[in-house]
């Protein structure tokens, strides 16, 4: 009764919040909205509210990609790993570093020294909680601001034009294992931004902050009881299930307390369909490593949330791995594309399956393997998306379970997908790693606790560890594909021109014909590419642009000078022999035609 | 016992009363000499919290005494103790261990390292390039242990066996920094706090929780008490227990300098 009456609070709580937020709010929305369809600029992390990543752009097309060069560079100063993304706003260009998160401002007419720079106050607790290098995804752009969080949970709004700090405001704390490795999402006059902390069981979110004054909105976390999920147990919808959550949907699938160290963390990238005016994003990993400490389906960890931006209530949710034991974290992007007539949410999980939902109420329409050495599963219901595992690939305390496709890394991570509307299909930056997997229970030794998981990733073919592939997400069918040596953690670019960009982590940054997979361009980069590209025009030319700095979980052994073989242990020996081919480095390389 | 007192009714309430009065002992099996943890005199941090937990249930406390170090180490001792029931009680063990059932955490802490202040060194984590150069000591069969083998650290480091040796005590991996016969020591922070005042020269600082290699690496680790996985009426009684004397437990911590490490959320479940 207590938990109902709070409940019903709440929902009044929110309604008015969302009432007095909604006027002048819908202004700047159209006009970032409006911006996004510019493709002379690259306005949001994403490229657009639906994280598409294509551009209209076609100056540099199929025919005279052959032509293309360096045009010029930028050290970024940092020598960690780079993945995310700068954004172009008019004449200017925008990025962020890896940690210790340097922000600079460069004149696209005077690209000869930065416009203006912020270095924000190092936070010596952030790198040694951070999980997998010191990565930041980039900085969103709404209404004169510049904003974004650093490594330890300082989010931050500048003048786009000076660099001066307009608020400062705080999302995590490394002191309890969070940090902040996303970019944010700007909707309305709202900045979104999730957390990061698996490792140390942090419960996740996902903040709402105030654009013009830095305030806390709303927040909702990703287990634990209704009101702090923000869920309407009559009114969220249970997408697996197609019928509403019901009241403590997620405190039922706990034991005990758990889910206060529940995980589902918030690190990915998120999107928006201002017409449904719906957010979406993914949640992590649940709390524990070991599964069998943690029995149930532990929701919601490994979902996709539909949220409304202005009040954070779900209204929808659909979780795709219950009771993880790989480490197959939900927080890839949500691709926003409307294919066969329906409104669709495209989502390249970790767990290897291709999900297409109707973003507008979950439903599952299509799933599909996008890499077919996947095993973890028998099968994914058709309908509810509920997986059958294969008993022989659950990972279980004590027993060395080996062969598991994919491996912790996924098919995909973080590295976005894009989405031409023109070929309909999927251009995907991948992985191909298995894994054997040996979980350890929690004992004593006298004075001493211990517990262990090892993973050994391997190739899942011979030498390939990575695969760039075109998707056709309703039927499941790859176009066309190629292989790579290493794992493909760049991100995906498409273009009007008929062409799709991407980087390998040795370094070379490619042009591929979006219809048969040749590689028309390629340039070896100063560092392995983890970076997203993006296009932009500038005084009637065409550039692209990328960061260059190789790292993040992929290559993490070099990101940390961590070059020796150890047994083909991990993500370390996977990668040992990528510092043959490439090196440290951070540096933007911009492309345009001769 | 109050649930048993009810059932059997009014007409033995005398009898019941007097039960209560010579309420059963509360039976811990506990090391007689691996201080800090606990020993025959009860000075312990294992002890007084035993002496609280005896004190609150108003019971008295009754040690059976055996190593925890012996042949077949901490395994064998809950063979030989709890599961034998010569005890129904251990103090000290990983929250969500299999092997008994665990209460719910009363403290988390963490592995550290351990080295001169005045050298100074640089090291924030197990990936700190500063530790590919210096000497590194580590208790065997622990996660440093492991942490140090998936980076080939292992062959040029030195294994200590504090917890497998009857009377080595934990004081001697901080000797080993203080005399420079290692440059930094992985340790279980309790076991070695209580010795610190001693080596004033000596740096602690966390060694955090990660998978940059891969695969998970947990550092840190709630601790609570044990008791027979069958014994869930103790288990709830200790589960109260925690609850209601957190301040006075993290006194008793305090007093034998077990650093406290926040949890996520900044809670302990």
């Amino acid at each position: 009764m207590g938990a109902e009456t709070k409940h019903r609070w709440w929902v009044v709580a929110a309604l008015l919040v969302g009432l007095m937020a909604t006027p002048p709010l819908a202004q700047a929305n159209e006009q970032l909205e409006q911006m996004s369809k510019d493709p002379n600029q690259w306005v949001m992390p994403g490229g657009d509210y639906g994280v598409t990543r294509f551009s209209e752009l076609k100056q540099i097309n199929t025919n005279n990609v052959k032509n293309l060069e360096v045009a010029w560079t930028m050290s970024t100063g940092v020598l960690r790993g780079h993945e995310g993304q700068p954004l172009v706003i008019g004449n200017m260009m925008y990025l962020v570093t890896p940690y210790p998160n340097n922000v600079y401002a460069i004149d696209l007419n005077n690209i000869g020294k930065f416009a203006w720079r912020f270095l924000p106050p190092k936070d010596p607790n952030a790198p040694p909680v951070a999980c997998c290098d010191v990565v930041k995804r980039g900085l969103a752009y709404a209404d004169g601001k510049i904003v974004f969080a650093t490594l330890g949970g300082k989010v931050y709004a500048l003048d786009a034009k000076t660099g001066k700090v307009e608020w400062e405001a705080t999302n995590a704390d490394p002191l309890k294992g969070e940090t902040v490795t996303a970019a944010p999402l700007i909707v309305k006059d709202k900045v979104l931004i999730g957390v990061s902390g698996g490792e140390y069981g942090v419960l996740g979110y996902m903040s709402a902050f105030d654009l013009n004054t830095g305030k806390l909105v709303w927040r909702a976390y990703s287990a634990g009881p209704d009101e702090g999920m923000l869920f309407n147990p009559e009114k969220t919808i249970n997408g697996n299930l197609q019928k509403p959550v019901g009241k403590d949907s997620s405190l039922k699938t706990w034991k005990g307390d758990q889910w206060k160290l529940g995980g589902g963390d918030t690190w990915g990238w998120y999107s928006y369909d201002p017409k449904l005016n719906l957010v979406y994003y993914g949640s992590g990993n649940p709390g524990t490593w070991n599964p069998s400490q943690r029995p149930g389906d532990n929701k919601w960890s490994m979902s996709i949330f539909a949220r409304n931006p202005d009040t954070g209530e779900a209204a929808w949710v659909f979780q795709m791995t219950p009771h993880d034991g790989w480490d197959y974290d939900g927080v890839n992007e949500m691709i926003l594309a409307d294919l066969d007539g329906k409104p669709c949410l495209v989502h390249f999980d970790r767990n290897g399956y291709c999900y297409v939902l109707d973003r507008r109420n979950g439903k599952l329409i299509a799933v599909h393997k996008y890499d077919p050495t996947v095993n973890w599963a028998e099968s994914i219901n058709p309908k509810t998306g509920i997986p059958t595992v294969n008993p022989a690939k659950m990972t279980k305390a004590g027993v060395n379970v080996k062969d598991i496709c994919p491996a912790s890394e996924g098919d995909k991570d973080e590295q976005p997908v894009s989405f031409d509307p023109v070929t309909k299909l999927f251009y995907a930056p991948l992985n191909h790693i298995c894994m054997d997997y040996q979980a350890f229970d929690v004992k004593y030794k006298a004075g001493f606790p211990y517990v262990g998981a090892i993973v050994n990733m391997k190739p899942a073919s011979p030498g390939v560890r990575g695969r760039f592939i075109a998707f056709d997400a309703m039927t499941g069918q790859t176009k066309w594909e190629i292989q790579d040596s290493f794992q493909d953690w760049g991100g995906a670019l498409t273009t009007a021109g008929g062409l799709a960009f991407y980087g390998t982590l040795d370094g070379w940054f490619r042009a591929v014909d979006v219809h048969t997979g040749k590689i028309l361009y390629q340039f070896k980069c100063p560092s392995g590419i983890i970076g997203n590209p993006i296009t932009y025009m500038h005084d009637g030319k065409q550039y692209v642009a990328v960061l260059s700095g190789v790292g993040g979980w992929a290559a993490i052994g070099m990101a940390m000078d961590l070059t020796k073989p150890t047994e083909g242990l991990g993500a370390v020996g996977l990668t040992a022999d990528l510092s043959d081919r490439t090196n440290l480095g951070g540096t933007l390389m911009v492309f345009a035609l001769k | 016992m109050i649930r048993y007192c009810l059932a059997v009714g009014l007409a033995v309430l005398t009898l019941c009363a007097s039960a209560f009065a010579t309420e059963k002992p509360l039976r811990v099996c506990a090391d007689p000499d691996y201080m800090p943890f606990s020993n025959r005199a009860g000075d312990g941090f294992e002890n007084k919290i035993a002496e609280l937990v005896a004190k609150s249930l108003g019971r008295k406390l009754e040690y059976t005494w055996h190593s925890y170090r012996g042949h077949g180490g901490f395994g064998e001792f809950l063979a030989q103790t709890l599961d034998a029931k010569k005890c129904d009680l251990v103090i000290n063990m990983p929250y969500g261990s299999q092997e008994e059932l665990t209460t719910n955490p009363y403290y988390a802490s963490s592995y550290v390292f351990v080295f001169k202040k005045k050298k100074g060194y640089d090291i924030e984590s197990m990936d700190s390039p500063v530790l590919r150069k210096l000497k590194i000591g580590f208790e065997r069969e622990t996660p440093p242990a492991d942490g140090l083998k998936i980076r080939d650290m292992l062959f040029d480091a030195i294994a200590f066996h504090v917890g497998d040796e009857k009377g080595e005590s934990p004081a001697v991996m901080l000797q080993a920094v203080e005399d420079g016969k290692v440059d930094v020591m992985i340790t279980w922070e309790p076991a070695i706090g209580y010795f610190i005042k001693n080596y004033p020269g000596l740096e602690v600082a966390r060694v955090p929780n990660e998978r940059a290699t891969g695969s998970p690496e947990q550092y840190m680790f709630s601790m609570s008490m044990a008791v027979r996985k069958n014994d869930t009426a103790l288990q709830q009684e200790l589960n109260k227990f925690i609850a209601q004397h957190k301040s006075d437990i993290k006194a008793i911590l305090d007093s034998y300098n077990v650093r406290l490490y926040p949890v996520a959320g900044g809670e302990i479940l």
